[in-house]
């Protein structure tokens, strides 16, 4: 293993994650009792649905030094209030247009993923983790803001 | 084809008395001059007809032609009138992005559609209202070929420059915004001998013309090609503006915020009444401040200038009409306008949406399709 690639597994990245309720937090929680391993960098806050998504929760997240965010919800049209990810896709597009002329996009992603997939909750979080790590750390982390 | 009728500029005046006087609304909010010379032009509510004269004899306002159509701005008159939900009606005589902001206000429900008679007028850019008045001679009553042309230029290397809103300006035709009636300037509007066509574009406006027993007959004000040459204009111009594209380049184009939300109260289309950096969480005193420094060990104060415009682009990204509003009431003359219109822009582009251009047009975030976006969420 080179000196470089070492280098890099030493950051370990915070990723702050927003999750629906109804499927990818149960998705996540299967993940873990089927114990499928996945890094431990993302802490997950519950939303009961992707509707509840406020783009300024990302904002603050990457504001306030997180290296990355995501957001998870029901497939669209899975949505156990029928519409909420609907919206939540047309906010989200629109915060991450913003966060691209800033170049903020690549840290904040976005998915779908149902209650039954823990094996691809686990999959993206090793995948998400893997692109932080690339990106480095949060220039704005130690910042004065 | 729009049903309208041919005016001599001289008898607008007449048209907007004519408004009042046959009770089509109980009030206008029009521009009109003033002060030294009638060089300044800001706006006025005007109930009694009387108080309108085209001279601007007496003591009543000087509303004419030349106020209509001069390139000066001062706010943006669907300000004025947010939270208009009364029932009684206000005809609003402003300038396009005005109108359109109208239009997204009543999309918002923060203006009643049946309590608004909205009359759009052509512009051609304009000057900040205090740059207007002092070179108003010069400058005359309308701007000939608009921004970026000769005069324009001509003005411009004196150090008086149209407001670089007005030069991304994609929409300066009067029918370009959702109003019920446009005032199209043709064969030179202004001056003697000048003419205007008022023209219905909805049931309502033709309806207020009819009123006011005009000789309406079919007019074409569709004028493609000016709008085409002015569009590409402006979208060029836009894309040539400096922006900041990372988020340390915008911290430093917001150095000198001194997060008074200045530009928050003067913008049209952001009407929260409880704005979040109002609340404890966004606008910290005491130990709320000092649990915020004690995040990070300090923190820049007054705080949240960063999150205060980010959070900011994101609430008017799809309604923002681009008028420039915000810059003009910047303190610290930061050129806003190479922030919000330009980023909005951006988002109103995936969304193929032109805000207050289409009264029946949802704004983006109340509707959505069922397939849609996907490659944009990662
Ligand atoms: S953000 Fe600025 S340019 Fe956009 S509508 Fe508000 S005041 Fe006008
Ligand atoms: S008006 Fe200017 S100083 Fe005031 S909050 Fe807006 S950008 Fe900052
Ligand atoms: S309940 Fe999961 S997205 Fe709405």
């Amino acid at each position: 293993m080179g000196e470089e690639v070492r280098e890099k597994e030493e950051f370990e990245p915070k990723i702050v994650g927003f999750t629906c309720n109804w499927c990818t937090y149960a998705a996540a929680d299967l993940a873990g009792t089927s114990r499928k391993k996945y890094p431990p960098n993302s802490r997950i806050i519950r939303l009961m649905c992707s509707g509840r998504l406020d783009p300024m929760f990302v904002l603050k997240v990457l504001l306030n030094g997180a290296d990355g965010a995501f957001f998870s919800g029901c497939h669209p049209g899975e949505c156990h209030y029928i519409k909420g990810n609907f919206y939540a896709r047309r906010r989200i597009a629109a915060l991450r247009t913003i966060l691209k002329q800033f170049g903020l996009d690549n840290r904040f992603k976005s998915y779908w993923i149902s209650a039954s997939e823990g094996e691809k909750f686990a999959k993206t979080m090793k995948e998400l983790s893997e692109e932080i790590k690339k990106l480095g750390p949060n220039p704005l982390r130690g910042e004065i803001l | 084809m729009s049903k309208g009728a041919e005016l001599k500029s001289e008898d607008l005046a007449g048209l907007f008395k004519g408004l009042l006087e046959n009770k089509v609304v109980d009030c206008l909010v029009l521009p009109r001059r003033a002060g030294e010379g009638g060089k300044n032009v800001s706006y006025i509510l005007v109930r009694d007809a009387s108080k309108i004269d085209s001279a601007g004899a007496g003591t009543a306002a000087g509303v004419s032609a030349s106020a209509v159509f001069a390139p000066s701005f001062s706010v943006n008159a669907a300000n004025i009138l947010k939270g208009w939900t009364i029932g009684e009606k206000v005809g609003l005589v402003a300038k396009p992005c005005e109108i359109r902001a109208a239009v997204e206000l009543v999309k918002l429900k923060q203006m009643d559609k049946e309590s608004v008679l909205l009359v759009s007028a052509d512009c051609s850019g304009a000057f900040t209202n205090q740059d207007y008045a002092a070179n108003a001679d010069e400058i005359g009553d309308w701007l000939e070929a608009g921004p970026g042309g000769a005069k324009a230029e001509e003005l411009k290397g004196k150090g008086v420059a149209v407001r670089e809103a007005c030069e991304i300006c994609e929409n300066r035709l009067a029918d370009e915004a959702g109003a019920d009636i446009a005032l199209v300037r043709a064969n030179g509007g202004d001056g003697d001998g000048g003419k205007v066509v008022v023209a219905g574009l909805t049931e309502r406006g033709v309806e207020a013309l009819s009123a006011l027993e005009l000789p309406l007959e079919e007019k074409d004000i569709e004028r493609a090609g000016e709008k085409a040459k002015i569009a590409e204009a402006a979208r060029k111009k836009r894309e040539s503006l400096p922006t900041a594209s990372s988020v340390q380049e915008l911290e430093e184009f917001l150095r000198d915020c001194i997060v008074c939300k200045n530009c928050r109260d003067l913008c049209p289309v952001c009407y929260c009444k409880e704005c979040f950096f109002e609340q404890p969480l966004g606008n910290p005193v005491g130990g709320d401040l000092l649990n915020l420094a004690a995040l990070r060990g300090a923190v820049g104060v007054p705080t949240n200038q960063l999150m205060y415009h980010l959070t900011r682009v994101y609430h008017v990204s799809a309604t923002c009409v681009g008028c420039g509003a915000c810059e003009d009431a910047c303190p610290k003359d930061i050129p806003l306008t190479r922030f919000y219109p330009v980023v909005t822009a951006k988002v109103q582009e995936i969304f193929n949406y032109t805000p207050g251009k289409e009264v029946e047009e949802p704004i983006p975030f109340t509707a959505y399709e069922e397939e849609e976006l996907e490659e944009k969420l990662r």
